[in-house]
């Protein structure tokens, strides 16, 4: 008995004598790319480069982290600054001593002004559109930055705020390294460019002049998984603590279950809508197009897509948006009444409306699942499936009719909107973007709301064109996919996420693994 | 033997410049702009149209032809249009990734193939035969992807014996760490392959005459398997290993991603993804010299394990 208790004493000695495991400080992020692509945040426009690049660099203002609306618009690298009644002249007071990484020095309005005229430029940036509306950026001293407009641009603050184009790079670096800034990047975020290994990694480590203090992880390993299974097998095993989740409910429920583990569906949703091109037989025939929005069922594609990673969408802009309308008058469903306007259109027997669709996996299982709905009342969905990049190719050269796209944008009416519905977007001209269906219905109200300075008017304006587009059927929107994360109940990201423009969990200087 | 390799050589050219122009031609036909995917779906037209520019996307067809072949004739296999790297030095930094599993995954092939092939053989229509048969055909129908999940599982999550992330690298436990859960899941395919022709090769040289004449005039039994039968069924042994490296390369594809190891699987789909012009052309010759390169080899070896194989 006593030997025992000795025996136990020992025991109970050296398990508290064993050295308290050192806390641990490597976090290992696993993104579902083969690789990096281009890690320039004037021109990485892929999930996985974007949710990397934040890590290292800021904006002249940022959404808090973990937030996505405009409403949480705070300091960056600018601590203060104000604009002209108008809103045409913007002045920015910048932090002082910020350092830029790897010691190109002090971040100053220099820099700032070159990091915005680098954006706006298209030979360095995928983001030049945005800044279409900038006259003039000028440095008035070595912290204050002067943006001038050549009108009032809704939302402006977001596109110096740490998201694409108004991520801040330092113009030294930028300068001397040239094409070679993607392979080394330089900002001023907690954390630095260390080493890329093809296909393997990027390690990041810890900036220890982080202007808002040295991080409290020293080392960042975002690892590139393509493989859904072996992402989540690595987060099993331990060897990953975050990961980017195969984007479906199923992934969802079975993660939620694994021990110690927390999974998120966050935003910004993506937004799945179907572009009918307004132009071509027989969707230039309203009543068809009608008929498709009353044939879809909503509620039908969230039960379909589980309803803890997506939603229903409320209007032809995200929900969520500055200046969405939440209760846009979308077509219910109502299957009768779009079998009656077939009829009326000529169209008795069903018509067939053709569709070039991409084999993602997540893609695809939508729109056969609508392809489903719409045989219902008579449409026939003739579906031609191609690989993503030749999907891309192909509907960017009006060769389908009916387009599903889903996206997600800064969270402001008027960059989806422009995208999407505005004239000057359409496909095939030379200003094009991604303005699918050839809609023009609602050119004034976009335009006029873009310049509007008072926001109740420019809400209003942004509700009008809404309903003339729904009302016009130029695309009918279905539902919001969120982006779906896991990380190991260890990590304390330091903040309360409920999403990122990033499209990653930002990693704060305060995120740490607790015991 | 100096004339059969200079032939050899010269046909190897005429094959690379057919695989060439073949890959020039067939990554342009297939839809998808490089310039859109890399600068993303929000880009407008113009920054799309000057990107196409700088990457010399919009010369005429038979232009674009001639620059590459000019450079490909001077070693220049481009830059890649995603990373801005030499072609060549992407692919060699992968290169020995793929060239170590595959070799180390058909040693075990061979190593695992042959005994068990000879065996089957001598004890043809025993149960053991029938196992290994049956075992065989499970390897050769089993999809290599299926396997290397339930490697993982296995051996990763249930025995945590090995990494998922089979990408170590620095000291020889990490290597061993890294290598074999990917190698066995290739190596057993091979071996399957190298089981079935080893055993049907053994047994058409066990009813030869000479094999009959050993065993009526008292040579040991090992000797007259390992030595007198083994021996002359290498060649088709070797032409089936030959013809497999092939094979493995390809199959490395899926393997190198579900084991998340870098090689020349993941980065000929990451190119495929981008529509890399550049980099898959430099792709498609690495496989097609690597291909022929083994060719050569395999006739090389005849010579050398059989010599009665005279190469003219």
């Amino acid at each position: 008995m006593t030997k025992g208790l000795t025996l136990t004493a020992v025991l109970a000695l050296a398990m508290t004598a064993t050295p308290a495991l050192a806390q641990k400080t490597t976090l290992n992020i696993g993104m579902g790319s083969a690789d990096a692509g281009k890690l320039d945040p004037h021109i990485a426009s892929a999930t996985p480069d974007k949710g990397l690049l934040q890590y290292m660099f800021n904006g002249l203002v940022r959404i808090k982290p973990g937030q996505v609306s405009p409403d949480f618009i705070e300091p960056d690298l600018a601590e203060s600054w104000e604009s002209n009644k108008a809103a045409t002249e913007w002045t920015f007071k910048l932090r002082h001593g910020v350092q830029c990484q790897h010691d190109y020095g002090e971040f100053t309005s220099a820099d700032a002004v070159y990091s915005l005229k680098r954006a706006s430029n298209k030979a360095t940036s995928s983001y030049s559109n945005d800044y279409s509306g900038v006259k003039d950026i000028e440095a008035l001293d070595k912290y204050t930055v002067k943006i001038t407009l050549k009108n009032p641009i809704a939302g402006f603050l977001g596109y110096v705020a740490n998201v694409n184009g108004g991520n801040m790079v330092c113009k030294k670096a930028a300068e001397e390294m040239g094409d070679g800034f993607a392979k080394k990047p330089v900002g001023t975020g907690p954390f630095e460019f260390a080493e890329y290994r093809p296909q393997q990694y990027v390690k990041l480590v810890a900036n220890k002049k982080y202007f808002r203090g040295e991080p409290q992880i020293k080392e960042i390993m975002y690892r590139y998984i393509p493989a859904d299974s072996s992402r989540d097998l690595a987060f099993q095993s331990g060897e990953l603590d975050m990961i980017y989740g195969k984007q479906d409910q199923t992934w969802y429920d079975r993660t939620a279950k694994l021990p110690d583990t927390k999974v998120v569906a966050m935003e910004p949703a993506e937004m799945s809508t179907l572009f009918l091109n307004i132009t071509q037989k027989p969707l230039d025939d309203i009543r068809v197009r009608e008929a498709i929005a009353y044939g879809v069922d909503r509620k039908g594609i969230v039960a379909f897509k589980g309803a803890g990673s997506s939603r229903e969408a409320v209007s032809v802009v995200p929900s969520g948006y500055l200046g969405t309308d939440e209760y846009a008058p979308l077509f219910p469903y109502d299957p009768a009444k779009a079998k009656e306007l077939l009829k009326e259109a000529g169209y008795p027997n069903g018509v067939t409306v053709k569709t070039i669709h991409t084999t993602l996996t997540g893609m695809q299982t939508f729109i056969e699942a609508i392809q489903a709905q719409l045989k219902k009342v008579g449409i026939n969905l003739d579906i031609e499936l191609v690989e993503h990049a030749t999907y891309h190719a192909q509907i960017r050269k009006d060769l389908s009719p009916l387009v599903h796209y889903q996206a997600g944008r800064f969270p402001v009416a008027d960059v989806y909107l422009t995208q999407f519905y505005d004239s000057a977007s359409t496909i095939g001209t030379p200003t094009a973007v991604t303005n699918f269906s050839h809609c023009n219905v609602a050119d004034k109200e976009i335009r006029a709301a873009r310049v509007e300075t008072d926001p109740v008017k420019q809400k209003e304006l942004w509700k009008t064109a809404q309903e003339k587009i729904i009302k016009a059927v130029c695309g009918v929107p279905v539902y919001e996919q969120l982006q779906l994360w896991a990380w190991h109940t260890n990590l304390d990201l330091g903040y309360d996420l409920k999403g990122s423009l990033n499209l990653s969990p930002p990693i704060t200087e305060k995120t740490h693994f607790v015991k | 033997m100096t004339a059969f390799l200079i032939r050899r050589l010269a046909f190897a050219c005429v094959t690379l410049f057919a695989v060439l122009t073949l890959v020039f031609v067939l990554v342009r036909i297939v839809p998808g702009d490089p310039a859109q995917l890399i600068l993303g779906d929000q880009a407008s037209r113009e920054a799309i149209v000057a990107l196409r520019h700088r990457l010399g996307l919009d010369l005429s067809i038979t232009e674009q032809y001639r620059v590459f072949l000019v450079g490909a004739l001077k070693g220049d296999w481009g830059v890649s249009m995603v990373t801005g790297q030499p072609v060549i030095a992407e692919v060699l930094r992968v290169l020995p990734w793929t060239i170590e599993l595959t070799l180390v995954s058909l040693v075990l092939g061979v190593a695992a193939g042959v005994p068990m092939g000879v065996y089957a053989a001598i004890h043809r229509n025993r149960f053991f035969d029938y196992v290994a048969r049956i075992v065989s055909l499970l390897g050769l129908s089993f999809p290599a992807f299926v396997a290397a999940i339930l490697l993982l599982l296995m051996f990763a999550i249930v025995l945590p014996w090995f990494p998922v992330i089979s990408a170590r690298s620095g000291s020889p436990t990490a290597w061993f760490q890294s290598i074999t859960l990917p190698a066995i899941n290739l190596g057993l395919i091979s071996a399957a392959y190298i089981m079935r022709v080893t055993r049907s090769a053994m047994l058409e040289v066990l009813s030869e005459d000479y094999v009959r004449t050993a065993r009526a005039k008292g040579v040991p039994w090992p000797v007259i398997i390992w030595r007198h039968s083994l021996r002359n069924a290498l060649i088709p042994i070797i032409t089936v290993v030959g013809l497999y490296l092939g094979i493995l390369i390809g199959n490395s594809v899926l393997t190198e991603i579900v084991f998340n190891r870098p090689g020349l699987g993941k980065l000929i789909i990451g190119a495929l993804n981008q529509r890399d012009y550049p980099m898959l052309q430099g792709m498609m010759v690495i496989y097609t010299m690597v291909v022929v390169l083994v060719n050569l080899i395999t006739d090389l070896t005849y010579g050398l394990v059989d010599p009665r194989v005279k190469l003219q």
